[in-house]
Formats: C-alpha cells, structure tokens, sequence
C-alpha cells in the first residue's frame, strides 16, 4: 500500500503543478500524461455514435437514391439505377428507408426518456453549451489553420471544442427536424401541405449535417492532431496528453472530480491525500474572459 | 409497342354517369373524389336555342406528364405503354402531383392517404378486357384502344378530327381526345381549361434557393478537407506526442 500511495502521491503533485497554470511541458511530464488514460465516453455514448453512424450512412444512402425528380435529386442516374437494382423495387427501398429510420429514432427516443438525467443534460451541458473561450477559439482556429498561432495559444476548451459544438448544434437541431418530418411523410400524417413542408425541412436538415460531415470524419480519422478522439469512440478512453493539450478545461475539471474521489475513498483508509485546490491565477484569468495562454502568460 | 388512348363521343354521350359509378365501385372511390367524371355543365343559350353540355374526363396519360416531373420518389411513372401509374407502395401522400395535374385528375385517398387517379383499369387491359367505363357505357360513347395501330378505332377517330383538351398556355400531350360535331367542346374547354402546372412554395423555394446554397456549402467543405487533406500528406506525418 505505501508503495501505491507514493505512486499516488507522485501523481498528486505533477497534478497539482498542472493544476496551477497550463504551461508547456517537459518531455518527461509529456511521457506520463501520455501513458495515463481518462475517460470521455461511457459504453452508451459509444454505442449511441456508432448506431447514429450506421444509421445515417444507411439512410443517407437510401435517401439520395428515393429522390428521383429532377428539381430535388442529389444523385445521379445511374447511382438510383444501381440502388434500384441493389433492392429490387424502389417501394422496397423506401421500406428500408422508413424501418431505419424507425430504429434510429427509438434508439434516440430511449436514450432521451431513460437516459435523460444521465445523457442528455450531460450531452446539453459539455456540447452543446457555448462559453466565452468558445467565441475565442473560433477566430483563434482560423489563425491556426493559417499557420498563424500555434495550438498552444488557443483559448482552453472544455470536454468538446467550439467546433464540436457547433457541430453538434447543427447536428442536434436536426436530429430534432428529422424526428418530427420523417414521421409526417412515412406514415402521411396531416394534409398534403404539412408533408410538403415537412419534406423541405427533411431535406435542409440533412443538408446541414452532410454538410459538416466531411469535416468531423477528416478531424476524426485523417486528421493527426485530433486522433486520439476517433480511437476514444472505440475505447472511450484518450490519453492525458491530448485532453490536457486539447481540451485543458475539462482536463482540469476531471482532476479534480478525481482527486475529490479519491481523498474520500482514502479518507476511510486513514490517509490524507495533499489538497488539490484549483489554481486561483487560472480561475481569474477564465472569469476575467482574457485570452489563455497554455504557457501561462496572456496573450 | 403500344400507345393507349380514350375517345370520348360527346354527341353519344347522354351524361347518365354509369362510367363514374363503374368506375367508383371498382376502384372503391370515396364520394367527393373520382378517378373518372362527369360533371353536368349548366344549360347554356336562350329558349329554344339551348345546349346541355358534360364534361367527360379522366386522366390524360399525358405524353409529357408534369405529375411525373413533380413526384418526388418517382411513385408516379409512365409506363411503356403510355399508361401513367401510382406505386402505392412509394407515394407519401404529398399531393405534388395534384399541384401539377392540370385537368385535377387526381385525389389523396382518405383511405390509405396515398394518391390515386384512373390508370386506365391496367389490370381489366392485362387480362384483354376493356376500362370499366368504357364496358359499361350505355352509349358506346368511350372508344378505347391504341393509338400506334392506324387500324385502330381510336388513331381512325383521331386522324379524323377529334380534339385533345389543351390551350395556348398548356399542352403536355393529353391522350383523351373529344369527338364533337355540334361545336360543344369548346363549351366544355371554356368550362374547365387545362390548369398550369404549379409547385408548391417549399418545393420552390428548396429547388430555386435552398439546394444551390446548399451544393456550395457542401462543395466547399468537401474541397476545404481534401486540400487540408492533400497538404498533410504533403507535408508528411510528425509525431503527434511532439
């Protein structure tokens, strides 16, 4: 036990300095935050991105191939041919088309009544909800991807990134549009009106999450800075390193959940872990809302 | 290859409605809607010069159809044999063909909430029977038949003289054709003219602005991740721990 406890404590204590500032790291700091893991998604998450994934790709794929006029097609002819022939009938199709999307709006629907303390509020508050820094990040994104302003002096993101979010509220309207228009053309419910409207809407909300899609999958599987989270949709899990690079806030804010955690457990034990308290310097330069530096200096 | 087509007979026709009612019970068509009509035009002139005049009408199996065009799924279809169809099991019941229809030959079916309008009895013609309303007119005022045999009934009464229902502003190639001899067709042209095809606003609104916004923002950020994509390989991999 003593052994684990100094091991514990030698945690602590790069914790603890971690917790004072962000600054850059050494390179024998960069080795353990890189071999220690935390955890971003639990089973459900993962399993509710996969079979979003599945889902949309499946009626992505059907949905081109059922718009066949000309003024609203997407795909070309000779793809709705191919889909045609894939199924059979394209009556078939759209059967296909409309039991996915049943299966894929009760998934969300049980995830939403039981899942809701759980999930959803978690889901609203750490992707959904935009703060000061996430304003920031946005000019400071570009600046970065012009080769303007290194990473290192982005505002400080929490869990998800400005850009995830707004990802997300894109995505997370839409889901909500399609949930409500599907049904309206599936099962012909009101007037003829309602499902032209519905149909629009179905259309604008697709669009709007295609239209992003390219980016969260090249973030996600090309992209090299950003792939510990593609692997953390299978795991769960990302390694310190990149949370605390990418995501300091949350990083920060898994510690000490962590350390709170941990002094309790030990507490019965009889041993009193060092108090972890939050850096004050950090906490006035977040509510003063002026730039971050990760290395500790303002920008 | 075949091309099938109606003549409607308006000096035989007696307006008794037997083709609405064969048509009805057949098809089990609810009472405010038709698949086939007779609509009873009101008494037109001056004692003793006066004119009763019905309107006949059906689908038009139009050469160039706009309920074609404007389905979405393509539940709608021409066939081969110039017969247009309604797959009921892809309409949504979006009443866009009924938007564009410009002789206001079809209805939703409150039955099942999909589209339905005359189809030209395809089952009754499979099995070498005639439409329905042309089996039980009274007055043989329905000639039913293919329009690409010159031997026909239907192409002979064409080529001499029977008049389609079209005007300056619509022509989509309709396959009814009216056989008249005391000027009343004109009556019944006046009385129900062929509609313009129109489209409802979100579909106008989707196709003329929406889609085109939304191709330019999808073709950027496809653009936008494949030249991110095309300058990190160029560049080549580092190692991401820095």
């Amino acid at each position: 036990m003593g052994k684990g406890v100094s091991k514990l404590n030698e945690d602590i204590a790069l914790d603890h300095d971690l917790l004072k500032g962000a600054r850059h790291l050494s390179f024998e700091e960069k080795r353990i935050l890189a071999n220690r893991v935390m955890k971003k998604h639990g089973v459900a998450g993962v399993t509710l991105h996969w079979v979003n994934a599945i889902s949309w790709f499946l009626l992505i794929f059907t949905g081109a191939a059922l718009l066949s006029a000309s003024y609203l097609r997407f795909a070309p002819e000779w793809y709705i041919n191919m889909m045609d022939g894939i199924f059979g009938t394209r009556s078939a199709m759209l059967h296909f088309h409309i039991a996915i999307g049943v299966f894929w709006v009760s998934t969300l629907l049980l995830y939403g009544v039981f899942g809701y303390k759980n999930y959803v509020l978690d889901f609203i508050k750490h992707d959904l909800t935009i703060d000061k820094d996430d304003i920031k990040w946005f000019p400071a994104k570009a600046l970065n991807l012009m080769g303007k302003l290194s990473h290192h002096k982005m505002p400080p993101q929490g869990e998800y990134n400005a850009g995830q979010k707004a990802y997300a509220l894109v995505v997370a309207f839409s889901t909500i549009t399609l949930i409500i228009t599907g049904p309206i053309m599936a099962f012909h419910i009101g007037q003829p009106v309602i499902i032209q409207w519905a149909m629009m809407l179905h259309f604008v909300a697709t669009m709007s999450v295609f239209a992003g899609v390219f980016v969260h999958v090249y973030m996600a599987a090309l992209f090299p800075e950003e792939r510990p989270a593609f692997f953390s949709m299978i795991t769960g899990k990302v390694n310190e390193l990149y949370a605390y690079l990418h995501h300091y806030k949350w990083w920060r804010e898994v510690k000490n959940d962590e350390h709170a955690f941990f002094s309790e457990e030990l507490k019965k034990d009889g041993i009193h872990l060092p108090e972890l308290e939050e850096c004050k310097n950090i906490k006035d330069h977040l509510s003063k809302g002026k730039n971050f530096d990760i290395s500790g200096d303002e920008i | 290859m075949s091309k099938y087509a109606m003549v409607i007979d308006m000096d035989r026709c007696v307006a008794c409605h037997a083709c609405e009612v064969a048509c009805r019970s057949h098809y089990d068509v609810p009472v405010p809607y038709y698949r086939n009509w007779v609509h009873d035009l009101r008494p037109e002139g001056v004692y003793p010069d006066i004119k009763k005049v019905s309107y006949v009408g059906l689908c038009n199996h139009c050469d160039d159809a706009p309920c074609v065009k404007a389905c979405p799924t393509g539940a709608t279809y021409k066939r081969a044999d110039g017969i247009v169809v309604v797959d009921k099991g892809l309409c949504i019941g979006c009443g866009l063909c009924i938007e564009a229809c410009p002789y206001g030959a079809r209805y939703i079916n409150p039955n099942n909430e999909k589209v339905d309008k005359c189809d030209f009895c395809v089952d009754r013609i499979k099995d070498g029977l005639e439409p329905a309303c042309v089996t039980t007119c009274i007055a043989s005022a329905r000639i039913f038949g293919n329009l690409d045999d010159p031997n026909s009934n239907v192409a002979k009464l064409v080529a001499s003289g029977a008049k389609a229902n079209i005007s300056d502003k619509v022509n989509v190639g309709p396959n009814i054709y009216y056989l008249d001899n005391h000027n009343n067709f004109p009556i019944v042209q006046a009385a129900f003219p062929p509609k313009i095809p129109q489209m409802p606003t979100p579909q106008r609104l989707w196709s003329k602005v929406l889609k085109p916004m939304f191709y330019l923002a999808i073709g950027a950020t496809f653009l936008g991740q494949m030249a991110a994509f095309a300058a990190q390989l160029f560049k080549g991999e580092s190692d991401i721990k820095e």
